[in-house]
């Protein structure tokens, strides 16, 4: 049973040229305690679906149709028909976002215990030695120092301490998903290394799922158990991690993965995407991937083509090419795409 | 070609903040010759910017010297030094900052091409067409009269690259020239930087936290990893990452998360002792990674300072015990 539901979502927005079709027809489900990532360029339409799923998408979006069903067992309800207050309760106790550690996260002129007691009583946690034993757990739980961190104001943190903080700050009310807007960019690599550690031991202890956005495919080679590949709003493929990294059929994943050079194993045939992704006010007809698609025929051309099944039940690709990529790929399924193409 | 092109012969720059004197860099010595690609790594305040702005001349060593051919930079006057400016260039990190949003693309190349009297007029137009083509920017002329903000992150960079090009430079520094722009087209424009050593003999610097990205740039050239203001190894690019000599290195590749689930769920972890970098206002004595190597030996890393020293294979690394043991690191933490 899925947690939470996304039906044909689309979301505008409205600029003076005319509406920008940021995401399209998106539909997915994210089942209960999975990690779900989405990758795609800049522009690709994945911030901005994270952040509609809350509902906290600036004043020039808007849905122009779909659905977003939450279910946890107990309660059901559509996101996007929720009034302001039960909306608000969802943000933070259903659904919690965790945002790059940037200080903007924070408010600067309060302390981490005030920022905490603050999100507390927004959701109606009224006893404040409550909210205090529940903040010191939670620090204690991402390995902070309870007693110097609730003390200290946000710019007096590191940033990879911070992260820890807004990791602990998305689990005060235990929400059952927990949505990551590139939670490790801008981390040292130590650092980084010791959130994904972090995510992976709140994930199984605490069984909550996982949507992250990243552009960093190391960080979703990590942790996802599934993928969404998104190009020009659409999702164009969906598939577990190891059919993405490895057996990969839309061509705009082949070319993701083989955009990455590794640190560890050969270095193959690494490139990048030629071209730029297309204008989202002016769709190019048939496939928008088609301009910068080395496996194009004339039949792209035609429609922009629905997700296919592909080898699996699980796995699908939104592309009449896709035996093409599969051929191209070759049949040893557990190398890496650069290597295969090398 | 003999000797080397560009030299930084022990320098080190210190800092005076209100909470004290850090030192960012401290006596790195590094040796350029002609073509050669080199890329520096390490994680943020490692000193690897201030090292890029010391190779560029933009910034004074407080102490050791920067040599240009041979002779000290610092003591260059007039038109020995206005070469020097020529002959060195740096391409930014941030593609949205570093260009002046109110010049079109012909207006930010064609200054430097009249100031350095390498074009003007009908020749300036056919110069900025031929970089604009170097640079892959095509076709060309619908680029020179573009601003700016009509043009992607990637683009931009593109430009930086072009307007670095305009005075004929025989050193790059590129520094973070990758890490703003969208990780599919990343790849094209370090192979443009490649082939601006292999085509046009240009000595390529890049500074980068990223290791993956210095061991594709880095492929032909060579690596050197700062950690806290100092170089704690200097390898050949393919045995750095395939058996890193240092602790340090060791740890940090250990860490790094790859885009491939089976080799990053796989890897095996070096334990490091504390997970805070130290700070540079306070730093350890001896070697100041020894409070957090795993391989440290109390009375020797925590009093000595190692030197860089060299190990078979061609590769220099300051660690007392890979030295003595004349072993890299990963092989004595059996991380190989």
């Amino acid at each position: 049973m899925p947690v939470l539901s996304v039906r044909d979502l689309s979301i505008d927005y409205r600029t003076r040229r005319g509406p920008v079709h940021a995401v399209r027809d998106v539909t997915f489900d994210l089942e209960q305690g999975e990690t779900l990532a989405v990758i795609g360029e800049s522009g690709s339409g994945k911030t901005t679906l994270a952040v509609g799923l809350i509902r906290l998408s600036p004043r020039s979006a808007r849905v122009t149709k779909g659905e977003i069903r939450y279910d946890d067992g107990k309660r059901a309800f559509d996101v996007l028909s929720l009034d302001p207050e039960r909306l608000r309760r969802f943000r933070w106790a259903d659904c919690a976002m965790v945002f790059q550690a940037a200080l903007s996260a924070f408010n600067p002129v309060i302390t981490i215990w005030e920022q905490f007691l603050d999100t507390g009583r927004a959701h109606g946690m009224g006893d404040k030695h409550k909210v205090h034993d529940r903040t010191r757990e939670l620090l204690d739980l991402v390995h902070l120092d309870p007693t110097r961190v609730l003390r200290a104001y946000p710019h007096e943190l590191s940033g990879g301490m911070r992260q820890r903080v807004l990791i602990a700050m998305a689990l005060l009310l235990d929400p059952r998903i927990i949505i990551l807007d590139e939670p490790t960019t801008a981390l040292d690599i130590l650092t980084q290394r010791a959130i994904i550690d972090l995510l992976r031991e709140l994930r199984g202890k605490l069984g909550f799922a996982t949507i992250f956005i990243s552009h960093d495919l190391s960080i979703a080679a990590e942790l996802a158990d599934r993928m969404l590949t998104m190009y020009a709003g659409r999702i164009v493929e969906r598939a577990t991690v190891d059919d993405l990294f490895y057996r990969p059929r839309h061509p705009y994943s082949v070319g993701l993965m083989r955009a990455v050079p590794r640190v560890s194993g050969a270095l193959g045939s690494v490139a990048s995407i030629p071209g730029s992704p297309p204008d989202l006010i002016r769709l190019p007809r048939g496939c928008s991937y088609y301009p910068r698609c080395p496996f194009h025929v004339d039949e792209c051309l035609q429609q922009d083509p629905p997700l296919l099944k592909v080898d699996t039940p699980e796995h699908e690709a939104a592309c009449i090419r896709w035996e093409a990529v599969a051929a191209a790929l070759g049949s040893d399924a557990e190398a890496p795409v650069a290597e295969k193409l090398a | 070609m003999s000797g080397p092109l560009i030299e930084l012969d022990s320098v080190s720059r210190t800092y005076t903040t209100p909470a004290g004197t850090i030192k960012a860099v401290d006596d790195v010595s590094l040796s350029l010759g002609e073509s050669e690609t080199i890329c520096i790594v390490g994680e943020s305040g490692c000193g690897k910017t201030t090292t890029g702005r010391m190779l560029a001349g933009l910034l004074r060593p407080s102490s050791g010297r920067l040599l240009f051919e041979g002779a000290d930079v610092w003591e260059k006057k007039g038109k020995d030094l206005a070469r020097f400016r020529r002959a060195v260039q740096l391409v930014h990190q941030d593609p949205y900052a570093s260009l002046n949003p109110t010049r079109t693309i012909a207006q930010t190349l064609a200054p430097p091409l009249a100031k350095h009297k390498k074009a003007h007029g009908r020749a300036a137009r056919a110069a900025m067409i031929s970089l604009l083509e170097r640079v892959g920017l095509t076709p060309p002329a619908d680029f020179l009269l573009k601003y700016p903000h009509q043009l992607s992150g990637g683009q931009r960079q593109r430009v930086s690259i072009a307007r670095a090009l305009t005075v004929d430079p025989r050193v790059i520094v590129a520094d973070e020239a990758v890490s703003m722009v969208d990780v599919s087209i990343r790849i094209s424009l370090l192979d443009l930087l490649h082939n601006l050593a292999t085509e046009f003999h240009v000595t390529t610097v890049l500074i980068t936290h990223d290791l993956a990205v210095a061991r594709y740039f880095g492929r032909k050239g060579r690596v050197a990893v700062m950690y806290l203001g100092r170089v704690v190894e200097l390898a050949d690019t393919e045995s750095l990452v395939s058996d890193p000599a240092h602790p340090y290195s060791t740890a940090l590749i250990a860490a790094i998360p790859e885009a491939d689930p089976t080799i990053t769920r796989t890897k095996k972890r070096v334990p490091l002792k504390g997970a805070e970098v130290p700070s540079l206002l306070n730093l350890p004595p001896g070697c100041v990674f020894h409070p957090r190597c795993p391989l440290s030996e109390p009375g020797l890393c925590d009093v000595v300072v190692p030197i860089l020293g060299n190990l078979p294979g061609g590769r220099s690394v300051a660690c007392h015990v890979a030295l003595r043991e004349r072993q890299p690191a990963a092989e004595l933490l059996g991380v190989r």
